[in-house]
C-alpha cells in the first residue's frame, strides 16, 4: 500500500514539485538577506562588491574623519574652493562632498554632507558613509573623554548566520512537513470524491491501513527532501551539526501535521474545506509552537550550530507527543469514518 | 452560492474559532516580540555586566575564573563583563561577540545619554543637503549652491557661543566629562529627538518618505536606515487575502471540470469569455473589497492603491486561471498552486527589497505601494513598469483560456509542454499565423521578463563566476523557447508546409519579440535614467546588430525543427542558445 502511493507521487512528480518551490524559497530569502543587509550591514556589502565612494572635502582636509574615510579605501579629494567641488559633483566625478569645520579640539563639530539628489543614490552613499562617520564620532567622544566600550569587539558579521540557521534551515526542515499534510489531504479527498476509498475499504484492509499507508508514504517523501538539503548545504559549506536529530525531528513533525491533516481530510472529506482548514491549523498550531522552549524552530537552529544545551532529549519530546497522537488516532479515525 | 454552500453552517463556526484563536495567539506572539532566534547565543555574564534582556541570548551567569573555563571548553559562546567581550577563534563564538557587541552598542549610547551632556556624548551632527545630481533635468533640491552651503556653515560656527573659560576643560581631553562643562549646541534637540526614537520601540514600521531629508541634521550613531523588510511585508498583507481567493476560484473551477459540470456550462448559449469573466468576477470583487478595507484601515490613498492592486488582483487571477485549464488532479493543483504562490510572492518581494536603493525595484507593485504609504509621488513610468507586465499576462490568459474552453483540452491527460503547444494551436488565428506569431510574441516578452527574473533570483544561491554562466546561459534558452514555441507548433500541427514559411514565421517572431523586449526595456530605462543611456540604447545602428541576431538564433532552432522533426526541438532550442549566449558573452567582453 506504502509503494501504491508513493508510485501515485513519482507519478505526478510531487517530490521534483516539492524541492522546485523549496529552492525558490531559499533563493528568494538569499535575496531578501541581500536586501536587508544592503541597508543594515552596506560595509560588508561595500567590501565583498569592493564598492568605491570618490568623496570630495571642503575645509579641514586634515580632520581624523578623512583619515577614517581613507582606511574604509574610498577615494577622498580635497578642494579648496567651493565652486570647483561643485563642478567636479557635477560633472559625476565625485559621490559626495563633505564640508567638515576646524577642530576646536573641544565641543560640538557640525558637519555638512552633500548628496546627489538621487533618492537611491543618496541612500546608498549615506550608508557607505555611516561607518567612518562613527569612527569619528567616537574619535571625538574619546577626545572629550567620553569612555565608550566594548568598541574593541571584531567578531564577524553575524546577520546572515543568524538568517541561515533560524529562518532558512528551519524552513527547508519543516516546509516538507507543510507539503506532507496537504498531500494527504489531497489523498484522501480524492478517494473520496472518485468513490476508490470504498472501494479500498471494501478490500480486506482497515481505514487505519490506509491512512497509514499515505501517511509513511508522505513522511518519507519529507526524510528524502531534508536528507537532499542537508547533503546540499554541506556541499555548500554550511556545516549543519546533529543532522541525525534533525532529520528526527523533522520526520516527527511531518508526522505530527500528516496525522493532523488525515483528521481535518476525514472530518471535511473534501478537498477544498479541508485544505483551508488545515491551513488555519497549521497556522494556529506554528504560531502555538512559539510558546513551547525551545520550539521546534529554534531547536533545529540550536541543533545545527552545535548548541550545547540542547540534544536528543528535547528532540524526544516530540517523539512522546507523537506517540500520543498516534495512540488516540485509531479512535478518532474509526469514528469520523463511521460517522 | 458555491462559497455559501461550502463554507455554510458548522464550516462557518470552525472558521470563525480558528481565526480567533490564531488571532488571539498572534496577538501573544507579537506582544512578546517574535523572535525565532531564541536562546541562539549562549552568553555568560559576570556579575557586574550589563542586562542582555534580548531572547536571542542564552545567558549564563558566571564569574571570571568559572566563566573563562566555560568559554574554554566551549560551553558559552562569549563571556561578557562591565567592560570587555571575550570570545575564541572559531566561527560560532565570532558571530555572537559581533551580536553581542552590536545590542551592547545601543545600551551604550543609552548610557552615555545618561552619563555625559549630549555635546560630549553626541558630538558630531552632521546636515545632509542634496544638490541636483548629474544628468539629472528635474530637480526637487533645493537651488542653492554649495559656496552658499560652505558659507553658511562658516557664519553658524562664527555666531556659534564661544564658550566662556570656565566652560572649557581644565585638565585637557583625557578628562572625564562632568555636567558642569555642557556647552549647549543649537542641534541638541535634534539628538534629543533622535535618542527618543531609540528608546522607544517601534512595533509598526514606520513608512519614512526618505533616509534624511533636505538640510535635516544626522547623528551617525542615531541614525537608522529605513530597512524596508517590514514595510514591504506590511503592502504584502494586501496580497496574501488575494491568494486565498484565487484558489477558490481554482477549486471550484477544477471541480466543475471533475464533475463534468462545465460540459453543461459549454453547451450553454454564453461565450467562453463570459463563462471565465462571470467565474472569475465575484472573486476579483472580492479581493478589491480587501484592498479597499486594507487601504482604509491603514489610511492610504485608495483611488491609488486600487490602480496600483487591480493588475496585482488581475496578474494572480490570470496564473490560477491558467493552473485550472491545464490540471485535472487535485495533486498538480495543490503543488502547481505553491509554485505559483512561491514565484509570484517571490516576484513582488525581492524587487520592493531594494526600493530606494534601485530604481529598478519599480518592477513590483509592492515598491509603488511602500512609495505611497512614504508620501513619494510614483510617475507614469514607474506604474507602467509595474502594471503592464502584468496586465499582458492577464490578456494572454484570457486570449489563451477562451480559446482552449472546449472539452477535449480541459478533460484531457496530457503533459505540460504537450498542453502549452496544445492551448497555442487553439488560440492561433490559423488564416493569419504571421499575426498569431506577432501577438504571441509581445505576449510572451513579460512572461520571459518574469521567468529572467527568476533566474536571477535563483543565481544568488551559486559563485559569481557560476552564476553570470548560468544566468546567461538559462536567459538565452528561455528567449529561444519563447521565439520558437509558436513556430514549433505550427509545425507540429502541419500548419505550415515549407520552409520558406517557417523562416517567414521565425522572422516575425523574432522581429516582434525584439520589439516588445525594447519596449519594456525602453520603460526600464525611463524610470532609471531620464536622458542618457536611452539616447545611447536607442540611437543609430546599434540596434540591427542584436536584432540580426535574434532573426539568426530563431532561425536557427526553427529550421532544424523542421528539417529534423519536432523531436529534435531541444536540440535545436540547444543550438539556438549557444549562438545567441556566444553573442552576449561577447557583448559583456569574454573574448576580449
Amino acid at each position: 500500500m506504502v509503494l501504491r502511493e508513493i508510485k501515485a507521487l513519482r507519478k505526478e512528480k510531487t517530490i521534483g514539485f516539492a524541492i522546485l518551490i523549496q529552492f525558490f524559497i531559499a533563493s528568494f530569502s538569499s535575496v531578501i538577506l541581500l536586501g536587508i543587509m544592503v541597508y543594515y550591514d552596506p560595509g560588508s556589502i561595500g567590501q565583498n562588491a569592493q564598492v568605491g565612494l570618490d568623496v570630495g572635502v571642503l575645509g579641514n582636509t586634515k580632520s581624523n574623519f578623512v583619515t577614517a574615510l581613507q582606511q574604509r579605501n574610498f577615494h577622498v579629494i580635497a578642494f579648496d574652493n567651493a565652486t570647483r567641488a561643485e563642478t567636479a559633483f557635477k560633472n559625476g566625478r565625485l559621490d559626495a562632498i563633505v564640508y567638515i569645520p576646524q577642530d576646536n579640539g573641544t565641543g560640538v563639530v557640525d558637519m555638512k554632507l552633500v548628496l546627489p539628489d538621487m533618492d537611491a543614490q543618496a541612500t546608498l552613499v549615506l550608508m557607505l558613509l555611516k561607518q567612518p562617520m562613527e569612527q569619528y564620532e567616537n574619535y571625538l567622544r574619546t577626545r572629550d573623554g567620553v569612555v565608550v566600550r566594548y568598541q574593541d569587539v571584531r567578531g564577524k558579521p553575524f546577520t546572515t548566520y543568524e538568517f541561515l540557521y533560524t529562518i532558512i534551515i528551519p524552513i527547508l526542515m519543516f516546509f516538507p512537513a507543510f507539503i506532507a499534510g496537504s498531500m494527504v489531504i489531497d489523498s484522501i479527498s480524492e478517494e473520496v470524491e472518485n468513490k476508490t476509498l470504498d472501494t479500498l475499504l471494501s478490500a480486506p484492509v482497515s481505514i487505519m491501513q490506509i491512512a497509514a499507508s499515505k501517511i509513511i508514504a508522505s513522511v518519507l517523501v519529507g526524510a528524502i527532501q531534508c536528507v537532499l538539503w542537508i547533503v546540499l548545504l554541506g556541499f555548500n559549506g554550511f556545516s549543519i551539526q546533529n543532522a541525525g536529530w534533525i532529520l528526527l525531528l523533522s520526520v516527527e513533525v511531518t508526522a505530527l501535521v500528516a496525522l493532523v491533516a488525515l483528521m481535518v481530510a476525514l472530518f471535511f472529506r473534501d478537498r477544498e474545506r479541508s485544505q483551508f482548514i488545515y491551513s488555519l491549523v497549521i497556522l494556529l498550531l506554528f504560531a502555538l509552537t512559539y510558546f513551547i522552549s525551545p520550539s521546534p524552530f529554534a531547536l533545529v537552529a540550536r541543533l545545527a550550530t552545535g548548541d550545547p544545551y540542547v540534544g536528543g532529549l528535547q528532540v524526544l519530546v516530540y517523539l512522546a507527543m507523537l506517540a500520543v497522537l498516534v495512540a488516540i488516532t485509531p479512535l478518532v479515525t474509526r469514528k469520523l469514518t463511521r460517522s | 452560492m458555491r462559497l455559501r454552500a461550502r463554507f455554510g453552517g458548522k464550516m462557518v463556526a470552525a472558521v470563525v474559532v480558528l481565526l480567533v484563536a490564531a488571532g488571539i495567539v498572534s496577538f501573544l506572539v507579537y506582544q512578546q516580540g517574535m523572535v525565532l532566534a531564541k536562546d541562539f547565543y549562549i552568553v555568560g555574564v559576570s556579575p557586574d555586566a550589563p542586562g542582555l534582556p534580548d531572547q536571542r541570548f542564552h545567558v549564563v551567569p558566571a564569574a571570571a575564573a568559572e566563566g573563562s573555563a566555560l568559554l574554554k571548553s566551549r560551553n558559552i559562546d562569549i563571556y561578557v563583563t562591565a567592560s570587555k567581550i571575550y570570545y575564541r577563534g572559531d566561527d560560532r563564538s565570532q558571530y555572537a561577540a559581533n551580536a553581542v557587541k552590536t545590542y551592547l552598542e545601543k545600551l551604550e549610547l543609552v548610557r552615555l545619554a545618561d552619563e555625559y551632556p549630549l555635546n560630549q556624548a553626541f558630538p558630531l551632527r552632521v546636515e545632509i543637503n542634496y544638490l541636483k545630481a548629474p544628468s539629472r533635468d528635474v530637480s526637487s533640491a533645493s537651488a542653492v549652491t554649495l559656496a552658499e552651503i560652505v558659507s553658511r556653515a562658516k557664519e553658524e560656527a562664527a555666531s556659534a557661543s564661544t564658550p566662556s573659560p570656565e566652560e572649557v576643560p581644565e585638565s585637557g581631553p583625557s578628562a572625564p566629562a562632568t555636567p558642569k562643562q555642557a556647552v549647549p549646541s543649537v542641534t541638541d534637540e535634534v539628538v534629543k529627538q533622535q535618542l527618543a526614537g531609540l528608546q522607544s520601540s517601534r512595533l509598526v514600521p514606520e513608512f519614512k518618505a526618505e533616509f534624511a531629508e533636505n538640510q535635516q541634521i544626522i547623528i551617525p550613531s542615531l541614525m537608522n536606515p529605513p530597512i524596508p523588510l517590514a514595510q514591504v511585508l506590511l503592502a504584502f498583507a494586501y496580497i496574501l487575502p488575494v491568494f486565498f481567493i484565487s484558489i477558490f476560484f481554482t477549486s471550484g473551477f477544477i471541480e466543475e471540470k471533475l464533475g463534468r459540470k462545465i460540459n453543461i456550462l459549454m453547451s450553454a448559449p454564453v461565450t467562453p469569455l463570459q463563462v471565465i469573466i462571470g467565474k472569475m468576477l465575484p472573486y476579483i470583487g472580492y479581493s478589491l473589497l480587501v484592498v479597499i478595507v486594507i487601504t482604509l484601515i491603514l489610511h492610504g490613498n485608495l483611488l491609488l492603491a486600487l490602480a496600483i492592486f487591480l493588475p496585482v488582483i488581475l496578474f494572480i487571477f490570470a496564473i490560477y486561471l491558467g493552473v485550472a485549464l491545464q490540471y485535472r488532479t487535485y495533486r498538480d493543483q495543490t503543488f502547481f498552486s505553491l509554485v505559483a504562490v512561491t514565484g509570484i510572492t517571490g516576484y513582488l518581494v525581492f524587487p520592493a527589497m531594494f526600493v530606494g536603493i534601485n530604481d529598478l525595484s519599480y518592477v513590483s507593485p509592492l515598491t509603488l505601494a511602500v512609495q505611497m504609504y512614504r508620501g513619494v509621488d510614483i510617475t507614469l513610468y514607474q506604474y507602467m513598469l509595474s502594471a503592464v507586465p502584468m496586465l499582458l499576462i492577464f490578456v494572454l490568459a484570457l486570449t489563451v483560456g477562451t480559446r482552449v474552453f472546449n472539452e477535449e483540452y480541459l478533460l484531457s491527460f496530457r503533459p505540460l509542454h504537450v498542453k502549452v503547444r496544445e492551448a497555442i494551436y487553439y488560440a492561433m488565428d490559423k488564416h493569419h499565423m504571421a499575426v498569431s506569431t506577432a501577438v504571441f510574441a509581445l505576449l510572451f516578452i513579460p512572461v520571459v521578463f518574469m521567468m529572467e527574473m527568476g533566474v536571477i533570483t535563483i543565481s544568488f544561491n551559486l559563485p559569481r563566476a557560476l552564476a553570470l554562466g548560468l544566468c546567461i546561459f538559462l536567459c538565452v534558452v528561455i528567449e529561444e523557447i519563447a521565439k520558437s514555441v509558436v513556430v514549433l507548433t505550427t509545425i507540429e500541427y502541419k500548419l505550415v508546409k515549407n520552409w520558406r514559411q517557417v523562416a517567414l514565421l521565425a522572422a516575425v517572431s523574432a522581429v516582434f519579440f525584439f520589439i516588445g523586449e525594447k519596449l519594456l526595456l525602453f520603460m526600464s530605462l525611463k524610470v532609471i535614467s531620464e536622458s542618457l543611456f536611452t539616447t545611447a540604447v536607442f540611437a543609430g545602428n546599434v540596434l540591427w546588430v542584436p536584432l540580426l541576431v535574434h532573426a539568426a538564433c530563431t532561425l536557427v532552432v526553427c529550421t532544424i525543427t523542421w528539417k529534423a522533426g519536432p523531436k529534435s526541438y531541444p536540440l535545436a532550442v540547444l543550438a539556438g542558445s549557444v549562438l545567441h549566449g556566444l553573442y552576449n558573452l561577447s557583448l559583456i567582453g569574454v573574448f576580449k
